[in-house]
């Protein structure tokens, strides 16, 4: 399985981190700062997950998430939050989410996480 | 002057005391325009000594002047014979007098003065009496006023009193007829200003001692004691006149606590008399009684409940209450019950007004806080983020790994904020049923048996049974009880023993339940005790509470119409009291 992942996030400094946590673990990793760029990225190339933040400038992450199901249906999709409120299933109606991060996450519980992804698939 | 008028006159009392009025007397007063004091206002008085103190000053100042000044009369009449033997039989009695002999003299003697009482003549030259007293009434409506009016005018005497006056004397008068009156008058007078002292303060304990001040005086008592009920219905004292030492004060508590159980329950606004209780089978046993010769009970009412009582003692042989008494003390009774009533209503208006204020504290720091969480999270995630990469790059052994590994600490101390934080802004989702309060309390402390086991701490437990079921949240009761149970622990660093009682509770017209927990811990200071509820007041070391808990407790408890109180003695523990509506 090729382990490539699309970090969307509007903060440069948590994708920086995201990146090199992953990347430093074998993972091929590109970033998008917003919705728009996203699912360009989407149509281009096909991901084995996409960690996604709920708060963008253009468009919501649910919305965002919706549309990346509906182009890749296998892709796996982290959530990630800040609000215990949005840690339950269905975050969008229909799409089943494969995780959550909780902000501020360290750099071990996103390796964590995706590694528990790998040893499953 | 060289001479003192009130001495002159009290020369001439003395002998019109004796048989009649001598006309020797009616020297040097000739020509006298101005008012002359008949004796200095500034005499000592029978002050009252009162064990209770007043905590504004001014107020016990204007108080004690009222309590004890001897009631001044103003005498305004253009024929002096006639004023001379008022002021002489009046003075004699222990009245302060003052003398004006024109209508016009007598409204500025009002303007510049303050009198109980003013006896005036209708018929006087320049201003009569009718329009004096109308005068008078504008510059001070409390000043009492009684006319005198010639024989067979009884259209004046009608006027006056549609005017104001308390009451008119037909000329000739006799000076039985006289004092009956002014004595009347003064009566009056001592309601109304009794009256407006009572409802002058809603300040409870100023209240309180004002009631002592005045039914002491009303009534003539030697030992007075108002008598309240406490939370747990046991009887107390108050406040108390003319009561020397502890001994004293146990025995009238006694009589007190006995009558509260013997109070007819029927009846219960009736006055209680007791002569010479030393030989009533009731009282005799208790130290002291014998010197107590009359005594007088008022019961204090709270709508149909009895809150306390008045007890009044007359410890002069012979002074039994009279009827007159009765009635006093039944109009003083109710005027006390009302100011009481009062006091209590403004006390209640005060607490929704702090619980109102503290609950828009917490909406607003809800919403703050959220958003603050929100917006703090990406910049605390980049710091934890990238302090964690370089940390896998560093050597254990370096001064810089030693540094990241604060900063990460640093950071999941922020994180630890943030998730109080966001479970604070988070309690306006709640999912309410009906729950056995036990239930919540039970689950919780499955929860932290444990860790209490370990800090050697004992957990005591007191449910009632039949406890009425209340509507809530069970994980969030949960959340309360877990930082309440958090907060006894760490108050007993060196173990100790946290008490949980649940028992059934009245609030208001519905049922509901109380919950104590109390531990035996280092207890909060008393200039702490109203601030532990504040956000973000905590008194435990940096980094070890966030001092939202018991921010969160109280929101939580507020949204179900519940209370959270704190008592606590430092050195002693503390309790934390929760009472929940149905």
């Amino acid at each position: 399985m090729h382990k490539k992942i699309l970090i969307v996030d509007d903060e440069d400094i948590v994708r920086n981190y995201a990146r090199r946590a992953l990347s430093s673990r074998g993972w091929a990793v590109s970033e998008a700062a917003d919705g728009t760029s996203a699912l360009a990225l989407i149509e281009k190339e096909d991901f084995t997950a996409v960690i996604c933040d709920l708060k963008m400038p253009d468009m919501r992450g649910e919305e965002v998430i919706k549309k990346i199901k509906a182009r890749r249906p296998a892709v796996k999709i982290i959530v990630v939050t800040g609000s215990f409120s949005k840690l339950a299933n269905p975050i969008v109606p229909g799409v089943e989410v494969y995780g959550f991060l909780i902000k501020p996450f360290g750099i071990n519980e996103i390796r964590d996480i995706m590694e528990k992804m790998l040893k499953e698939e | 002057m060289g001479f003192s008028l009130f001495q002159v006159l009290f020369l001439q009392t003395s002998a019109w005391n004796g048989r009649g009025l001598s006309r020797t007397f009616s020297f040097g007063f000739t020509g006298f325009t101005a008012l002359l004091p008949m004796q200095s206002p500034s005499v000592p008085g029978n002050g009252l000594m009162r064990k209770f103190i007043l905590y504004n000053g001014f107020i016990e100042l204007a108080w004690i002047v009222f309590m004890t000044k001897k009631a001044r009369i103003l005498v305004v009449d253009d024929e002096e014979q006639i004023s001379e033997i008022i002021c002489a039989a009046l003075s004699s009695d222990g009245y302060v007098l003052s003398r004006a002999f024109s209508g016009e003299q007598g409204v500025n003697a009002v303007r510049k003065e303050k009198f109980d009482l003013v006896i005036m003549d209708i018929q006087m030259p320049g201003m009569d009496g009718i329009s004096a007293l109308g005068e008078i009434k504008k510059i001070d409506p409390e000043t009492e006023a009684i006319i005198i009016t010639a024989y067979g005018s009884m259209s004046t005497a009608i006027q006056s009193m549609r005017k104001g006056a308390f009451d008119y004397l037909h000329k000739p008068f006799n000076i039985a007829e006289l004092r009956t009156v002014v004595e009347r008058a003064l009566e009056k007078k001592k309601f109304n200003d009794i009256t407006k002292a009572i409802f002058s303060t809603i300040r409870s304990e100023e209240l309180l001692s004002i009631i002592i001040d005045s039914v002491t005086r009303i009534l003539k008592a030697d030992e007075s004691l108002l008598v309240l009920i406490n939370k747990t219905g046991k009887p107390y004292i108050a406040v108390s006149y003319g009561l020397d030492g502890q001994a004293r004060e146990k025995s009238r508590l006694e009589v007190c606590t006995r009558i509260l159980h013997r109070l007819p329950v029927d009846d219960i606004n009736a006055i209680t008399l007791v002569d010479e209780p030393f030989n009533d089978a009731k009282f005799t046993d208790i130290a002291l009684i014998g010197e107590i010769k009359f005594a007088m009970i008022l019961p204090l009412m709270e709508g149909n409940r009895l809150t306390g009582l008045i007890n009044i003692n007359r410890k002069r042989p012979n002074a039994y209450f009279t009827e007159n008494d009765t009635q006093r003390a039944k109009v003083f009774g109710s005027l006390v019950n009302l100011a009481l009533r009062n006091a209590n209503l403004y006390r209640q208006l005060q607490e929704t007004q702090s619980q109102l204020i503290q609950a828009e504290k917490m909406s607003v720091l809800g919403q703050m806080s959220g958003g603050l969480a929100h917006e703090i999270n990406n910049p605390i995630s980049g710091i934890l983020g990238l302090t964690q990469l370089l940390l896998e790059k560093e050597e254990r052994s370096t001064q810089s790994y030693k540094d990241l590994k604060d900063i990460e600490k640093a950071v999941f101390r922020c994180k630890k904020i943030i998730t109080s934080l966001l479970s604070f802004a988070r309690q306006d989702e709640s999912l309410m049923s009906p729950i056995n309060v036990n239930e919540p309390l039970e689950e919780t402390l499955t929860l932290c048996a444990h860790q209490m086991e370990l800090q050697r701490i004992t957990i005591v437990r007191k449910s009632a049974e039949g406890l009425p079921m209340i509507n809530a949240d069970f994980q969030q009761l949960m959340q309360v009880f877990l930082n309440l149970l958090t907060n006894a622990r760490d108050a007993m660093p060196d173990g100790g023993t946290i008490t949980i009682s649940t028992r059934p509770a009245q609030v208001g017209d519905k049922e509901g339940v109380e919950i104590t927990i109390a531990d035996t811990g280092v207890g909060i200071p008393t200039n702490m005790l109203t601030r532990v509820f504040d956000p973000f007041f905590t008194t435990k070391p940096v980094g070890r509470g966030t001092g939202l808990g018991l921010s969160v407790c109280l929101g939580i408890i507020n949204k179900h119409s519940g209370t959270i109180t704190a008592q606590s003695e430092p050195g002693k523990g503390s309790a934390f009291t929760l009472i929940i509506p149905t």
